[in-house]
């Protein structure tokens, strides 16, 4: 990236940021709601002990998913679909913004807020005395759980080329609620019937999950790894025949 | 001698979706300073021939050049200023934030934004979000992202629409500063009139091809109609019966009638009403020449002296004058 496209790319980021901070529904949907979920359930079974990891902490990597893949599901696509319907990606276009640097400073603002709200539940979880993790591990979890955020930003980029805004508001929250229950993000998935156990192991939010708690020390990383890969390069072809067909 | 490079170069360009004809063969050209309205019905092929000068499209056949380079390549584009109609902004930024974006994507330093909010009247508006703003407030932010990067060509989609009458003054008094340092100006509008009064040349587009390029007096002037403007007594048919009527329209109370021989038409209707009253007779205007191009009913075209600058490939071209 020349030094050019360096501050086009600042600026773009520096706009996104301000249309989620200066936009309350998306604070209340991006941060409110996952953080307040997460707080309940840590007040009401953070002491307990799952496979010899506190609740607490393991919730920070399953409610930690549901937290991150909620703005990088929702926010990417939901501001591509707006900018469409705005001209404002037309816009860009024209006025010579690669459509590669408008969706990166896109997708790293939504990385940044996920930051946001995995510092927000780390803390809760500290304060309430259920955070039982060394700094190292809760890192390697929000590592892993911002990289593997990727293919719900991709997806959520190709939802934004095909829909508009409305439509797709819609249609990414009504993807994002059944996987974030399938997947066990709000519950532990050892608690879920064998038929939605069986459904999970197909689920790349299930992956995600579970690579997070295996930097905790539970399970191993591999087979989720090659899962979320897949998942990875299978929405990068949908998001970008998404872009080819897109009316920009 | 030196010639001066044109800033829009547009040779043989075709364009087609599925098939429907959209633009059928259109050279046009425009020099620096130089100010060219683009009119024709809905549908004439002004939006392609936008879209494919400011590299939203790529051309199918032919070739379109911004001083000399392609408008598909970044580097041409950024010599561009672009105002379009149909442009919504993201509510949550300011109008200084917008501005200042729009000279960075230009690449420029975001404090080249400060001159141009004044020169637009913008200062005292730039903490505020663009969602608060009115219609025209919107347009001058338009019109100052588009300017904010010194382009050499301005390309403006219906630039006074929702602007009332002192900020269209002021808005064609910034774009004639701006001219006069070289910019050059493609403008499409529905105004026809407000298009005469400011524009060098019209470019009349219609079915993807040139009907006519020249001065908004040489297109007028090669158009023999008058208006005749009266009140009478005279129903429909009587008005219809008068000799060399072109078109009968009605406006207030008043009929207006198109004819090429006024003359011939005020004796019999004098004869015919004798309490005729609010006479008046006029010359066509701008918006009469190119309704009668673009009804199929008149070619007019440059003068034989003014060698064309736009030229279609259609048989209703201006290779003869008036016909």
């Amino acid at each position: 990236m020349n030094m050019m496209m360096g501050r086009v790319f600042r600026a773009e980021l520096r706009d996104e940021l301000r249309s989620i901070v200066r936009e309350p529904t998306s604070l209340f949907f991006g941060v409110l709601m996952p953080v307040g979920i997460f707080v309940l359930f840590n007040l009401l079974y953070g002491h307990d002990a799952v496979q010899g990891l506190s609740a607490g902490t393991a919730m920070v990597a399953t409610f930690g998913t549901y937290g991150v893949i909620t703005v990088a599901s929702l926010q990417p696509g939901i501001g591509v679909a707006q900018d469409r319907d705005l001209g404002w990606l037309r816009m860009k276009r024209v006025s010579a913004v690669p459509i590669w640097i408008s969706l990166t400073a896109k997708a790293t603002a939504a990385l940044l807020y996920g930051v946001g709200v995995l510092v927000l539940m780390g803390a809760a979880a500290a304060a309430f005395g259920t955070l039982h993790a060394s700094p190292w591990a809760l890192l390697r979890v929000a590592l892993v759980l911002l990289l593997g955020s990727v293919p719900f930003t991709l997806f959520s980029v190709a939802v934004g080329f095909r829909f508009r805004t409305g439509a797709a508001s819609a249609l990414l929250n009504a993807v994002l609620f059944p996987l974030a229950v399938l997947s066990g993000l709000w519950m532990p998935i050892r608690l879920l019937p064998s038929v939605v156990r069986d459904i999970a192991e197909f689920l790349p939010t299930y992956h995600l999950a579970q690579l997070g708690l295996a930097q905790l020390g539970q399970g191993t990383s591999l087979l989720h790894v090659l899962a979320l890969v897949v998942t990875t390069v299978v929405a990068a072809g949908v998001a970008a025949a998404s872009y080819r067909h897109a009316r920009i | 001698m030196a010639t001066t490079q044109a800033v829009l170069t547009a040779e043989g360009l075709r364009y087609r979706y599925g098939e429907t004809v959209a633009l059928a063969g259109v050279d046009l050209r425009v020099d620096p300073g130089e100010c060219v309205a683009l009119l024709g019905p809905n549908g004439a092929g002004k939006s392609t021939l936008v879209a494919l000068a400011v590299g939203l499209l790529a051309p199918q056949q032919g070739t379109v050049r911004i001083l000399g380079g392609d408008p598909l390549r970044a580097t041409t584009r950024r010599r561009l200023g672009v105002a379009q109609q149909t442009l919504g902004f993201p509510n949550t930024l300011t109008v200084g934030e917008l501005v200042s974006g729009a000279a960075v994507r230009g690449g420029l330093r975001a404090t080249a934004a400060v001159p141009v909010l004044e020169e637009l009247g913008l200062t005292d508006l730039a903490r505020r979000r663009v969602a608060k703003l009115s219609g025209g407030q919107k347009q001058r932010v338009q019109l100052a992202m588009a300017l904010v990067t010194e382009p050499a060509l301005l390309v403006l989609d219906e630039p006074t629409v929702g602007l009332d009458t002192q900020a269209r003054r002021h808005f064609w008094e910034i774009l004639a500063r701006r001219r006069a340092q070289g910019t050059a100006v493609l403008v499409t509008t529905h105004l026809i009139e407000e298009s005469a009064a400011v524009a060098d040349r019209v470019v009349v587009l219609d079915h993807g091809r040139v009907l006519a390029d020249g001065s908004p007096q040489e297109l007028v002037s090669r158009l023999p109609d008058r208006t005749v403007t009266v009140r009478t007594t005279l129903d429909q048919d009587g008005l219809e019966r008068l000799p060399g009527v072109l078109r009968l329209g009605r406006e207030h109370g008043l009929v207006t009638i198109q004819t090429r021989s006024p003359e011939d038409l005020l004796r019999v209707l004098l004869d015919r009403d004798p309490q005729v009253s609010e006479l008046r007779v006029r010359d066509a205007g701008l918006e009469e020449a190119v309704v009668a191009l673009t009804d199929g009913g008149e070619a007019v075209g440059p003068s034989p002296s003014a060698p064309s600058r736009a030229r279609g490939t259609s048989g209703r071209t201006h290779e003869g004058s008036t016909a």
